[in-house]
């Protein structure tokens, strides 16, 4: 039977009965309520039991009546470890102190968070907080309640619509929230609409500000479409021109096509070479030599063993080396003029955007020379012709 | 007078199926193998050494015996022994 912990506090001894009878001496214990266990007889005959301190004391009166002795072999338990204890003062107070300290250590505050301010600086709640009393090396039993603390930062931080405390063992966690500002300023200053190009408007619509022109007006760079300043003489006021205009501007293209076609092609062979990536090195190990192709190029995979988004220094590359091969083809003049539209075209949607629409398209000269196709074309594109101009104020006047 | 309430208590046993050693004070025993064995009703340690234990009983006596016997509990009424027993024998 292992020792109970309610023993252990009042103390355990083993103790050897010698001469008399044992028997009798167990039954006038239990008898009398003194509890003896683990009862053995040793090798040499002798009965060994264990009992209590206090029980210890009580079973005099019934060894003298079975005139049996004892001798005690074994003590244990706090009382002894008390007794111990009392030897040896130095540590004592040694283990005194250090739960003392381990205890104060544990009532001091140690960290101080600031979470969720975006204008208060940290500074600022930092400050709130020590006139509240929130610091490091602050003993938390000196401390306020955390709501009462909360309530009292809430009104020294006006800036602040929420201020919580929360305090964890030795970190205090200080969450501001902040006070939204109503909507920021507006960035646009007073401005017309101009035009930017030469161009006859086609549409136009004004969300804000006076229009000035109409459809099927021909305007020239510069032009005020959209006026920023409404409203009569001399009541004039200035407003950020708001609207979309759209116009037809005309484009001159002079598009050069070559009659003969060069392309580079892959042929299909290829080859694949390894290489093994240590860190970020790495070391060859198949495909030596050089590649049996004239003209080649190399495709590099690389693959690298990761674990949950980390990546291991271990790795390999692939390299794939295709044969290429240049294409020489003869395009008839035909061919070319399209070919020469398209490319002038895709440079329209790249200038102006996906909101383009293409009217027109004139070929004004065409003549083929030197193996070359010369053309000049004029495309008619609708488009935005909108440009912003600032107003100025004019002060003083 | 003993004689007649020994009988009715008899019968009130068999009548109400109640267990025989609560109405007759006999020893009840609990045995785990051959190491450990538990006995309620006992009346006091008669002898005790390492390969015998005799124990009182309201009527008669019980020996137990084997080898390494330990005595891990003894309360007034009860007693727990430890060891290898072999046998068990009632004594009228």
């Amino acid at each position: 039977m292992r020792d109970s912990w309610l023993h252990t506090l009042q103390g355990i001894v083993t103790i050897k009965v010698r001469g008399g009878s044992p028997s009798a001496l167990v039954n006038e214990a239990g008898a009398a309520g003194v509890r003896l266990w683990s009862i053995r007889y040793t090798e040499d005959g002798e009965m060994e039991c264990e009992l209590t301190v206090s029980d210890f004391f009580r079973l005099r009166p019934h060894l003298k009546r079975t005139s049996c002795r004892v001798h005690v072999t074994n003590r244990r338990g706090l009382p002894f470890w008390l007794r111990k204890l009392e030897r040896r003062k130095f540590f004592a107070a040694g283990l005194f102190v250090f739960l003392a300290g381990l205890y104060l250590l544990s009532c001091m505050i140690w960290n101080v968070e600031v979470k969720g301010n975006v204008a208060l600086t940290e500074e600022q709640v930092l400050q709130a907080a020590e006139e509240e009393g929130i610091r490091m090396y602050q003993w938390s039993f000196r401390m306020l309640d955390v709501d009462v603390l909360s309530r009292r930062l809430a009104q020294r931080l006006p800036e602040a619509a929420w201020v919580g405390v929360d305090k964890q063992g030795t970190k205090i966690t200080i969450e501001v929230v902040e006070n939204r500002n109503a909507t920021p300023p507006s960035l646009y200053t007073p401005r017309h609409l101009v035009a930017a190009e030469d161009a006859v408007v086609t549409r136009i619509i004004a969300e804000a500000g006076r229009p000035v022109v109409r459809k099927d007006v021909r305007v020239k760079k510069g032009d005020i479409l959209i006026s920023g300043t409404i409203g009569a003489e001399p009541n004039t006021r200035t407003v950020v021109a708001k609207g979309e205009v759209r116009g037809i501007v005309w484009h001159n293209y002079n598009v050069e096509v070559p009659l003969v076609n060069r392309s580079k092609v892959y042929t299909g062979a290829s080859e694949s070479r390894w290489r093994l990536l240590l860190g970020n090195r790495s070391l060859k190990i198949s495909g030596f030599g050089k590649p049996e192709f004239e003209q080649y190029e190399v495709v590099e995979q690389r693959q690298q063993l990761s674990w949950r988004g980390l990546k291991l220094p271990v790795g390999r590359i692939k390299e794939t080396v295709r044969e290429s091969a240049v294409l020489q083809r003869e395009l008839t003049p035909e061919e070319a003029k399209t070919t020469g539209l398209l490319q002038a075209k895709a440079d329209l949607w790249t200038k102006l955007g996906p909101n383009i629409v293409i009217r027109a398209e004139n070929l004004l000269h065409e003549k083929t020379e030197n193996g070359k196709v010369y053309m000049k074309v004029l495309f008619e594109v609708e488009q935005s012709i909108t440009t912003e101009m600032p107003l100025v104020q004019m002060q003083g006047e | 007078m003993r004689h007649f309430s020994r009988k009715i208590r008899k019968l009130t046993a068999e009548l109400l199926d109640l267990p025989q050693d609560v109405v007759f004070d006999l020893p009840r025993m609990t045995m785990i193998g051959d190491r450990q064995l538990y006995i309620e009703n006992h009346r006091g340690v008669l002898h005790f050494s390492q390969d015998r234990l005799r124990l009182a009983l309201s009527k008669g006596e019980l020996e137990v015996s084997g080898a390494d016997l330990v005595i891990r509990g003894i309360w007034t009424e009860e007693v727990f022994i430890e060891g290898r027993i072999e046998a068990i024998q009632m004594f009228a």
